[in-house]
């Protein structure tokens, strides 16, 4: 087949022209493969090439070949029906996204500074408060966020690192990247990047190592040593993975990432509380836990602190951890700093925290809780995004041009009704990358989850990430669960 | 290793044994449906079904299982095993169920035989029953025997000998005792029931046992029901001997629990030693009353006997390693 072949001298076709002819560019979006003139970009001509040499029947077939491997390998996400549990494999879409070495450093030193700067948030918000003090975010929008947890005020969290693992979604425009959102708690999608990666390594080979792509293999191992350096004894730590259970829809990445850790996989019924340390059941008798690597929420976390009727973790394991017996990764609390209202304020909160200017933009947002925000908001409602603080998957928002007049005013209604709870910004013009989509190569829009870890004393992005695809032509949502898919990031050594 | 992780590795093995045994019984009846008369495979059928402890398909309880099974169809009672959903112990199901046990032990499950059991369950799952019976249903279950033995292969090629592999093994020889003690007393009992004329072939048992080669090559083509019993329940090279299965699983607890650790000479240990005495001490003509399966002073006789003591012997391996109490036992 064609993409096993070594990859072809790089003749390249312009868009709108052979393999391409389907290929539609649109100058309000930025596009990953071509310029705006049609000629690919310098980067993508290898790739361009090899897709033009390779049969959409050869396509075709690896794209079903891939889909396949998932299946068998039970890359699967669990869907939660009224009276069934079905397993699911996410779409992958067979064409890699690039990203050159030069626009990665940027954008990972901008992650890294994100970061930093948020973990000095939390720290804050949960001791004295000077940000919120010195005016840099409004009291109510942290003290009155329902992620703010009062069980962790005052409480010394090990090495002063609240988010060990984050995952931010990041969009491109033509005015570069910007931060669509932080996730800070449990934040999923790695697993995704990984199995993408293998199986695209197997799809075009030669392509792959002809481009000079820089390896995610690592990631896990990075992840490992990240959590084992939050370890608060001498010796090597002991870690385990907290996953809800199997039929939570993450399940197959938390089960991936403990055995490629070569940690436990723990659930809430293998774990036992005593003497405020925290032990699992083996078969051989109770051993210590020093590190958990929760994929849990808060809310479930301990039924003795948090939701008294939560099954999925532990009685006693924050009495564990704040006596200073366990370390809990992320900490709890963290969702203070990735709720959608705050999300405005993380420029000043850089600015306030490191003194330096950010390096990633936001989006711009206005907040419907503050009096011009919510004016703004239904005057042009017609134009913007709305989206609940609280929110996530693509569900509870509005894509006001998309809207109809009857589901805008009814929307309007709901904004009134609590302001707070809902944030405006402008529809993104989102970058699109090369996608095979009914046997021809077309543009779709993409985002991009990468992955900061934070250990004890260094910070690492992975050169790579979960890149997710509305595969709707025309669709800006790229939700798994709303018609979207993934594909490979390719970040280049040159 | 989480006593949850050995349960489901143990779980897993149970489920796999148990999926195998059905498809290994059903395969040898389906084959006799070409030429074998349908009083003499009503017999078998019954025997099927009683060695597998499940009811008849839709009959009522107190229906004549003789009769039962001589007007049901074989489709319907094949299907009944294969691929009805509602029954838990059909191959379907069983399958499903060790391979949700091993998406619970993904990380300690290598990827080459978690996806040879995916692969498998993925594929009877979408084959059609119906379909499959017209084209020739021996080959759908020699099929699924056949990817069970791949499966072992796999599990055998890729897996550690560690305690998952143990326990895995574990409740695939727990399964095949109390099986193979149900197999073996129902072909035992069978001729001496209800003053029942047709009786069930020993050949046939030594077939779906595995084991008619073997026998052939100790006792010649005379099959005789003394040395067939004997050869199945003593001999320590057939893996499907009752003392087979009672030594493996003797070895696996020491691996998993060797003496001197936590408990010395546990009670899921001392319960295999009973179990392996049973089985093995006696010599054929070392009792006046002739071997074991012979003696019906012990209640439900000798077979019924070590089934019931593999039940147990479960009890107390789940009770020892997985369901234990926490309380007092930090170390």
């Amino acid at each position: 087949m064609g993409a096993y072949r070594a990859a072809p001298d790089p003749v390249c076709e312009r868009a709108g022209s052979g393999a391409f002819r389907e290929y539609k560019l649109d100058s309000a979006f930025y596009d990953e493969m071509f310029r705006d003139d049609g000629e690919p970009r310098q980067m993508s001509r290898r790739l361009n090439a090899t897709l033009a040499a390779t049969p959409p029947e050869d396509l075709s077939i690896l794209q079903a070949g891939v889909a396949r491997r998932f299946l068998h390998e039970g890359i699967t996400f669990t869907v939660l029906g009224k009276r069934e549990v079905t397993e699911q494999i996410i779409p992958i879409d067979c064409v890699p996204r690039l990203v050159g070495s030069a626009e990665w450093d940027h954008l990972e030193r901008g992650l890294k500074q994100r970061l930093h700067a948020l973990n000095l948030f939390i720290r804050d918000v949960y001791h004295e408060a000077r940000c919120v003090r010195a005016g840099v975010v409004p009291p109510d929008l942290v003290f009155g966020c329902p992620q703010y947890r009062m069980e962790m005020r005052g409480l010394k969290v090990p090495h002063d690192v609240y988010v060990s693992v984050c995952g931010t979604d990041v969009v491109r425009t033509h005015d570069g990247f910007a931060v669509l959102e932080d996730n800070l708690r449990v934040p999923s999608g790695v697993s995704y990047m990984l199995a993408c990666r293998a199986a695209m390594k197997g799809a075009f080979p030669a392509l792959y190592r002809e481009c000079g792509v820089r390896e995610v293999s690592s990631y896990a191992r990075r992840l490992y040593a990240t959590l084992a350096s939050l370890g608060l004894g001498s010796g090597e730590p002991r870690v385990a993975l907290l996953t809800p259970g199997r039929y939570n829809s993450a399940y197959y990445e938390h089960a991936f990432l403990a055995g490629e850790m070569g940690v436990e996989l723990v659930e809430g019924r293998d774990l036992v509380v005593r003497d405020a340390a925290l032990y699992a059941r083996t078969a051989a008798g109770l051993r210590r836990i020093d590190v958990l690597y929760r994929r849990v929420d808060d809310d479930f976390l301990d039924p003795v602190v948090f939701r008294s009727d939560s099954v999925l973790g532990a009685a006693g394991i924050f009495h564990a951890y704040r006596a200073g017996n366990l370390v809990l990764a992320n900490a709890p609390g963290t969702g203070v700093a990735d709720d959608k209202s705050l999300y405005a304020y993380v420029p000043r909160i850089i600015r306030w925290f490191l003194d330096e200017e950010p390096i990633l933009a936001n989006v711009d947002t206005r907040l419907c809780r503050e009096p011009e925000g919510l004016a703004y908001t239904l005057d042009h409602l017609h134009e913007v995004v709305v989206k609940e603080v609280g929110g996530s998957g693509g569900y509870g928002m509005l894509i006001g041009p998309h809207a109809s007049a009857s589901e805008r005013a009814e929307f309007a209604d709901r904004i009134r009704a609590n302001p707070a709870n809902y944030i405006s910004q402008p529809v993104l013009a989102l970058s699109r990358a090369g996608c095979f989509v009914d046997g021809r190569l077309e543009p779709r829009h993409v985002d991009l989850r990468p992955f900061v870890l934070q250990g004890r004393d260094e910070q690492h992005v992975v050169p790579g990430g979960l890149c997710r695809v509305a595969l709707r032509r025309g669709s800006l949502v790229v939700n798994s669960s709303q018609g979207g898919g993934c594909k490979d990031l390719w970040v280049l050594k040159a | 290793m989480l006593a949850r992780v050995a349960g489901e590795f143990y779980w897993m093995g149970r489920y796999l044994e148990r999926t195998e045994h059905t498809a290994r019984l059903l395969d040898h009846q389906l084959r006799c449906l070409v030429d074998t008369p349908a009083n003499e495979l009503a017999v078998q059928w019954s025997a099927i079904y009683r060695s597998l402890r499940q009811p008849a398909p839709d009959v009522s309880e107190d229906a004549d299982e003789a009769e039962v099974f001589l007007v049901a169809d074989a489709y319907t009672l094949a299907g009944n095993l294969v691929e009805t959903v509602a029954n838990r112990d059909s191959i379907l199901s069983c399958w499903g169920a060790a391979r949700e046990n091993a998406r619970q032990v993904r990380p300690q499950l290598p990827l080459r035989v978690w996806t040879c059991l995916n692969q498998g369950f993925l594929w009877l799952r979408e084959r059609n029953f119906a379909e499959a019976w017209a084209t020739g249903p021996a080959s759908l279950v020699a099929d699924v025997v056949d990817r069970m033995r791949l499966l072992a292969g796999v599990v055998d090629d890729r897996m550690p000998r560690d305690d998952a592999w143990r326990f895995l093994m574990l409740g695939r020889f727990v399964e095949r005792l109390g099986q193979h003690a149900l197999l073996l007393d129902t072909w035992n009992d069978h001729g001496r029931r209800d003053g029942t004329v047709l009786v069930l072939a020993w050949s046939d048992l030594l077939r779906i046992c595995g084991a008619y080669e073997l026998y052939c090559r100790a006792h010649s083509m005379s099959v005789r029901r003394g040395r067939v019993l004997d050869l199945l329940v003593r001999n320590p090279e057939l893996a499907r001997s009752l003392r087979f299965c009672v030594q493996q699983i003797g070895d696996l607890l020491a691996g998993i629990d060797p003496a001197g650790a936590r408990y010395p000479l546990g009670a899921p240990h001392r319960s295999a030693l009973r179990l392996a005495a049973s089985v093995e001490i006696e010599e054929p003509g070392a009792r006046a009353s002739g071997p074991a399966w012979e003696d019906e002073s012990s209640d439900g006789g000798f077979f019924a006997t070590v089934e019931r003591n593999g039940a147990a012997l479960h009890d107390l391996i789940m009770g020892t390693y997985v369901e234990y109490s926490a309380l007092g036992t930090v170390p």
